[in-house]
């Protein structure tokens, strides 16, 4: 997020950025084993779907598949070495009173799995910008991006929209509101 | 008449649709949010924003603790869904709200419930989910939907 200091116009910020589009950009790397046994371990999960390829091979998927809720992972780019997820990029670029953000609200549709490896791509609109308030800050601005995740073969694989608040800290509050949040 | 799985174990054996009923709830399973769980999710979601592992940086944006990221809550709320689907089963819509935060030291109940049914195709139909992730201190922190197309007994 780029944090504007001084006035902000919602409006000028809705009217330029609503409708952009990032790339479509293709995942670092294919859909892998041990990105999801990590993420399994992480809710202890023992899903033979997920971790055991023998078992994968003779579902109906013929293939260990990724847990639905990690397509978005494979789509991107990761964290480390550091690169541009143009999807991501986009997102913060949009101007903000603040650059603290707290995810709140995802929404997916799953149109077939991701096997392991299938290569995704995905590209993101932002589909909205608004301002709501929270505890934290009068002023917060939420932004909801959609995205769209293909694979190698330009199947469209899911849909998903996610609504992002950012906010200011409490000392960024009270100097530009004249009053400590909270 | 209630459906439970086990808690803590992970269902290999299909649910089909003809079996469920609206009503019938998803014993889940428990979390504790120790540190070693704290790294995990990290490990796991990859998320390597301050908020969720630097106590100070929390402090700091206002927030209570550090608190648990959107990859590890959406992971807890799927293995709800993918446990109780069995192999079969396909969770094709999921959405939910973090409403609240599971923060150190709180020990998170994974549930679920149906809320209803209804048919697709002479072979699969499709079950409506309420899904959620409670705490002690907060109750529901994160409520979740999710439909998913299960297959009809033969």
């Amino acid at each position: 997020m780029v944090r504007v200091e001084g006035p902000y116009d919602i409006e000028s910020v809705r009217g330029e950025w609503v409708g952009r589009k990032s790339p479509v950009v293709r995942g670092r790397y294919p859909v892998e084993y041990d990105s999801i046994r990590r993420h399994c371990h992480m809710v202890e999960d023992t899903n033979p779907l997920f971790l055991d390829p023998e078992y994968g091979a003779q579902s109906e998927w013929g293939a260990v598949i990724a847990p639905p809720v990690m397509t978005r992972y494979f789509a991107g780019a990761g964290v480390w070495p550091p690169t541009s997820d143009e999807g991501i990029t986009l997102m913060r670029q949009v101007p903000t009173r603040g650059e603290r953000n707290i995810n709140l609200n995802t929404e997916w549709e799953y149109l077939q799995p991701a096997k392991v490896g299938d290569h995704l791509s995905t590209q993101t609109e932002v589909i909205d910008i608004y301002e709501k308030s929270i505890k934290l800050d009068p002023r917060a601005v939420w932004i909801k991006t959609e995205m769209r995740i293909t694979n190698q073969d330009g199947e469209l694989v899911a849909v998903g929209t996610n609504t992002l608040c950012t906010h200011r800290t409490p000392e960024q509050v009270e100097t530009e509101e004249g009053e400590r949040p909270l | 008449m209630t459906t439970q799985t086990t808690p803590n174990s992970i269902s290999t054996e299909q649910t089909f649709w003809n079996d469920v009923r609206e009503g019938d709830l998803i014993a889940g399973y428990d979390l504790t949010l120790d540190w070693t769980k704290m790294v995990e999710q990290v490990s796991g979601s990859q998320d390597f924003y301050p908020v969720h592992h630097d106590p100070e940086f929390a402090a700091e944006a206002g927030h209570p603790a550090i608190f648990y990221n959107t990859g590890w809550t959406q992971a807890a709320l799927c293995r709800v869904v993918t446990d109780w689907a069995g192999p079969g089963g396909w969770m094709s819509k999921f959405r939910f709200e973090m409403r609240r935060m599971n923060i150190p030291d709180d020990v998170v109940h994974a549930r679920g419930k149906v809320v209803g049914k209804s048919d697709l195709d002479d072979a699969h139909g499709l079950v409506e989910l309420e899904v959620w992730l409670e705490n002690d201190r907060l109750g529901v922190t994160t409520p979740g939907w999710a439909t998913v197309r299960l297959p009809k007994r033969a």
